[in-house]
């Protein structure tokens, strides 16, 4: 007698143990399939391992680069790179712990294998020679398989010279010349991790700006604060070919039609994800893709097949954790007949967690006046913020963005110290649909960084304070 | 400021004063009683348009007069203009006044209205005429403007054709009062307001000035005074008010910004279907509603959004289909599309729908019209048809059985002494409405045709009037000359029962000749009596149909 589920749930990252944890307090029975430990990319190969990361050379960073400022001085200041690999690996392996006990808890089946859809309403579970393990139906089926780093012909990823953010959190020793190959978020993170320990990075970026998605103030911003860090950057550069030539990797880039050849010991490939859509039966079922994405309703996030849902990274851009709990939750609560609004995929927050970190929500100053708004923009920088000043964090600044006719916060861009963190306020101003006076008329703590957010806001109707 | 003898209907063109209310140098209120009169269609009590001092009486009790005379004057404390008012109150309530006339230097009636407005308004030469939205019919409160045929600064001719209005009962076009120059809209196209709304000026004097350029702030002001003078709830929303609306309804800052801007009042603001968390009216929300309220009437949708949005989300509910949307060009509905939805439901909620048909054999009334209607037309000016001969034996059989010929009031029957006669008349290209033939039971079959001819055409061309299409008894709708058989019709409300005439076809039949069968090829067309159960029975139905029948069949060949 097979198990028979209501819902079963192919996949244990933030999209589909989330979905999970609804699913079971809502009164679904639940099945949770995944072969690997739950928490996904995020949990064991990305957000939290790399935060991690980054949490000690932001220390060292600061010891190193500004212990003078705060009137501290060591003797001999050093670290022991495989001993922060070792720390992320244990922050990874505890959370993703944690999870499967949250799962238990939950009383949610938990399934270690591969699953795989026989039918519409039948999952065979494989072990990890392949080998039918078990059988189990479900009413409903969500999957939440997620994306992996995209490979390209031209830069032939061998996980040892060219590698993708998954080795680069795990290497065994410290590159001494690291060339990235993308400036989104992942590509800046492992730029400013691997200079700060000392290694001569190489940035290249086939758009405009690092940080192409950014509000362009911001990535100009941090462009210079990674010039001065000594990382070389090339921007509006492709890259023809990659080469590993014994040691070392020679990269051919082509900027505006010159051409030139760098070198390095370790290349990261950081450009595009794709979806995981192969071997689990959704060619067999026709479940209708698109570029190597499954194609889903945003409402109901249901495929052509009603009854088989797909949320997270395996649906597409933004490809970020948080919009992958959200689909999760939202999903499910449709399942069960809740009635919420859709997911706002232009209220998510992105966030790069680099030093300056950089967070933005809504639309930049560019889309907006393409998209034909009359604006009213608030700045504020952090060094004329008391709180900012304290802490010696005064690089960077706010920036909001408001229409002009009917006052609508229509975008947030904050680039400095914990900018990931205040980039809330943005995101629930603009859920509540606040405007520039909602903001300035609530009274910020002080001193907190958070007040630049009010000043901002202030300064687009020109009455901030301290500017 | 001057009182008027009232307009109290279309065919009202005089009044007698039964009594006055008060007397000279008396202090009378705003919409105080001052004296009643009676007209050969209603008698009724005229309330005062204005607080002031009773400081003449120019008709006696008793004395007839014709409507426009003026018939008192009320001293206004504040203002010394004087001013012709017709009482709005009471042309709300009773008449079907189309115009109200306020000739005017300030163009004010209202003690009401804030003292800046005087000033705004100075540089106005000339008199004024202010035209308001016409009452179109007893249950008709408001009006959308389908068109302006002048604009501002054109000169307008008396009775000339100035716009185009669309009512929940009618479309028409409304005639100037009189000869001037336009110098004010105060309503755009496709928009809705109330009955005695002001929707634009006419200056009837020497020194014109248009309105225009520096004026333009005088201009907001004037238009929104009067739309508080008019209707205090639309009231556009004010910011820095109370952010809960007052259907407790919490509005986010962005929404009370938005709905400030386009002037959109916090009644139809809790009217707003909300999609947002919690049913929060959503930024996105009030943008669709404004975008609609462009192409429709407000008031109309508001009214018909909640009917709607229950249809919706029980047919989305059972039907749960998805769209692609390029695959699917979303048309917004015009009035005239949202009236005939809301009636069809409002008809099909409040009848017992039952339908029976019969066949009748038309041959000899087929044979009769083809051999004399040249003869007809030459010597009557009338087509005659089909549908003439039907609406002759329908009404035969009304005055049979009148029963047919009510309608329902609670617990009571209406049962009418008169046949008004509706005939469905579609227009092109989806609109459908129903006038009548008053006095239908007075006419013989060219009498019905001429009739019949009469209101298709006009409601063809859209010069219907309110009278036309209210207080029909019976019905009937020929979607035969489509090409259908039959068909069950729907209610015409709020009558009991309507008539279905399906196309007549040439058929083998067996009749009897010289008491032996025989088969023969005779005209047979369908009749289906729709009919509400509440009030008429099967068997009352069916003998209705039988008696339609039996006079189309002996028709003796003399009309």
């Amino acid at each position: 007698m097979p198990n028979k589920y209501q819902i079963a749930i192919l996949g244990g990252g933030p999209g589909g143990y989330v979905a999970a944890i609804r699913a079971a307090q809502l009164g679904f029975k639940t099945v949770v399939i995944d072969k690997e430990n739950l928490g996904g990319i995020c949990l064991n190969w990305g957000c939290i391992p790399t935060k991690s990361l980054l949490k000690n050379v932001e220390i060292f960073d600061t010891i190193k680069n500004h212990g003078k400022e705060f009137g501290i001085y060591t003797k001999e200041l050093s670290f022991n790179f495989t001993e922060i690999i070792q720390r992320s690996r244990g922050i990874s392996d505890k959370i993703t712990k944690n999870v499967e006990l949250l799962i238990k808890k939950n009383k949610i089946d938990r399934i270690r294998g591969f699953g795989k859809l026989i039918s519409q309403n039948e999952i065979e579970i494989l072990d990890n020679d392949g080998k039918k393990t078990e059988t189990m139906s479900a009413d409903n089926i969500i999957i939440a398989t997620g994306a992996r780093p995209k490979t390209f012909p031209n830069i032939p990823v061998d996980r040892k010279s060219i590698i993708t953010s998954t080795e680069a959190m795990n290497l065994a020793e410290q590159p001494k010349e690291l060339i990235i190959i993308g400036a989104g978020a992942i590509g800046i993170e492992f730029a400013y991790f691997y200079s700060v320990l000392g290694t001569k990075v190489t940035l290249i970026e086939m758009l405009d700006h690092i940080l192409p998605v950014e509000d362009a103030e911001v990535s100009q911003t941090l462009e210079k604060n990674f010039k001065k860090r000594g990382i070389e950057i090339y921007t509006k550069t492709m890259v023809e070919k990659a080469e590993v030539k014994g040691n070392k990797v020679s990269v051919t880039i082509n900027q505006n039609g010159e051409k030139k050849t760098l070198s390095a010991d370790k290349v990261l490939s950081a450009i595009g994800v794709t979806g995981n859509v192969e071997g689990f039966g959704l060619e067999e079922l026709g479940v209708e893709l698109f570029k190597n994405h499954i194609k889903v309703d945003k409402k109901t996030y249901q495929t052509n097949i009603p009854n088989i849902y797909a949320i997270g990274d395996v649906i597409g851009p933004p490809w970020l954790a948080h919009v992958a709990s959200a689909e999760g939750i939202h999903c499910v609560e449709g399942i069960k007949g809740i009635k919420n609004p859709d997911v706002d995929y232009d209220n998510i927050p992105g966030c790069t967690y680099c030093q300056p970190q950089v967070a933005s929500v809504g639309l930049t100053e560019a889309k907006a006046k393409e998209l034909g708004y009359e604006l009213k923009i608030g700045k504020f920088p952090f060094m004329a913020s008391g709180k900012a000043f304290a802490v010696g964090e005064r690089e960077g600044f706010v920036k909001l963005i408001f229409d002009a006719k009917y006052g609508e916060l229509l975008g947030g861009h904050i680039i400095g110290s914990e900018a990931t963190e205040l980039i809330a306020e943005v995101s629930l101003a603009r859920a509540m649909e606040a405007t520039g006076h909602s903001i300035i008329k609530t009274v910020h703590a002080h001193p907190t960084l958070s007040e630049s957010i009010m000043e901002a806001a202030a300064n687009a109707y020109g009455e901030a304070i301290h500017i | 400021m001057d009182i008027i003898m009232p307009k109290m209907g279309e065919s009202v063109n005089e009044g007698t004063i039964i009594k006055w209310h008060k007397k000279v140098g008396d202090v009378v209120k705003l919409d105080e009683i001052i004296f009643e009169i009676s007209t050969d269609k209603v008698d009724t009590e005229i309330p005062a348009a204005s607080a002031g001092v009773l400081s003449e009486i120019l008709v006696k009790e008793g004395d007839t007069v014709e409507v426009g005379t003026v018939v008192a004057r009320i001293k206004n404390s504040g203002a010394e203009n004087s001013e012709i008012v017709i009482s709005k109150k009471s042309s709300t309530e009773k008449s079907s006044q189309e115009i109200q006339k306020q000739i005017s230097p300030s163009g004010r009636n209202d003690n009401n209205l804030t003292s800046n407005s005087e000033s705004s308004k100075q540089n106005v030469q000339g008199n004024l005429i202010e035209i308001a939205m016409p009452k179109m019919g007893e249950s008709v409160m408001e009006g959308t403007i389908i068109k302006w045929n002048k604009k501002v600064g054109d000169a307008v001719k008396k009775d000339e054709m100035i716009f185009e209005i669309s009512t929940d009962k009618v479309d028409t076009e409304i005639p100037s009062p009189e000869a001037g120059t336009l110098v004010e809209i105060l309503v755009g196209e496709q928009e809705t307001v109330e009955v005695g709304t002001i929707v634009a000026k006419l200056s009837v004097g020497n020194q014109v000035k248009v309105q225009e350029g520096n004026n333009e702030e005088n201009k907001k002001e004037d238009v929104h005074e009067i739309k508080s003078m008019h209707d205090n709830f639309s009231k556009p929303v004010e910011l820095h008010s109370n952010e809960k609306g007052i259907g407790g309804g919490f509005f986010s800052p962005l929404v009370l910004s938005i709905a400030q801007k386009e002037n959109v009042s916090f009644d139809e603001l809790n009217s707003i279907k909300g999609t947002g968390l919690e049913g929060r009216v959503s930024k996105k929300d009030i943008l669709t509603y404004i975008e609609r309220r462009k192409t429709a009437g407000v008031q109309v949708q508001v009214k018909v959004q909640e009917k709607s949005e229950e249809r919706k989300s029980i047919s989305s509910a059972i039907t749960q289909q998805v769209y692609n949307a390029a695959d699917v060009e979303k048309i917004p509905m015009d009035n005239i599309r949202q009236r005939i939805m809301d009636h069809m439901v409002h008809s099909r909620d409040t009848s017992v729908h039952v339908t029976g048909l019969i066949e009748v054999d038309m041959t000899r009334i087929h044979n009769f019209i083809n051999s004399k209607k040249d003869e007809i037309m030459k010597s009557e000016n009338a087509k005659i048809t089909y549908m003439a001969f039907i609406a002759d034996a329908v009404v035969k059989s009304l005055k049979k059985y009148p029963l047919v010929n009510s309608s329902i009031d609670g617990n009571a029957i209406l049962q009418k002494k008169f046949i008004n006669l509706g005939i469905a008349v579609a227009i092109e290209p989806t609109g459908l409405i129903v006038p009548n033939i008053k006095g239908a039971g007075d006419k013989n079959v060219i009498g019905l045709a001429k009739a019949i001819a009469d209101i298709a055409n006009r409601a063809r061309t859209k010069k219907l009037t309110p009278d036309d299409i209210s207080n029909g008894t019976f019905t009937i709708t020929n979607y035969g000359v489509f090409g259908t058989i039959f068909g069950t019709p729907i209610i015409n409300q709020p009558e009991v029962a309507i008539l279905g005439v399906g196309a007549a076809q040439k058929k083998p039949v067996v009749i009897e000749v010289d008491g032996s069968d025989t088969i023969a090829i005779r005209n047979i067309m369908a009749l289906t009596l729709s009919h509400d159960h509440r009030l008429v029975d099967g068997m009352l139905g069916g003998m209705f149909l039988k008696n339609i029948k039996e006079v189309l069949e002996n028709f003796e060949g003399i009309i």
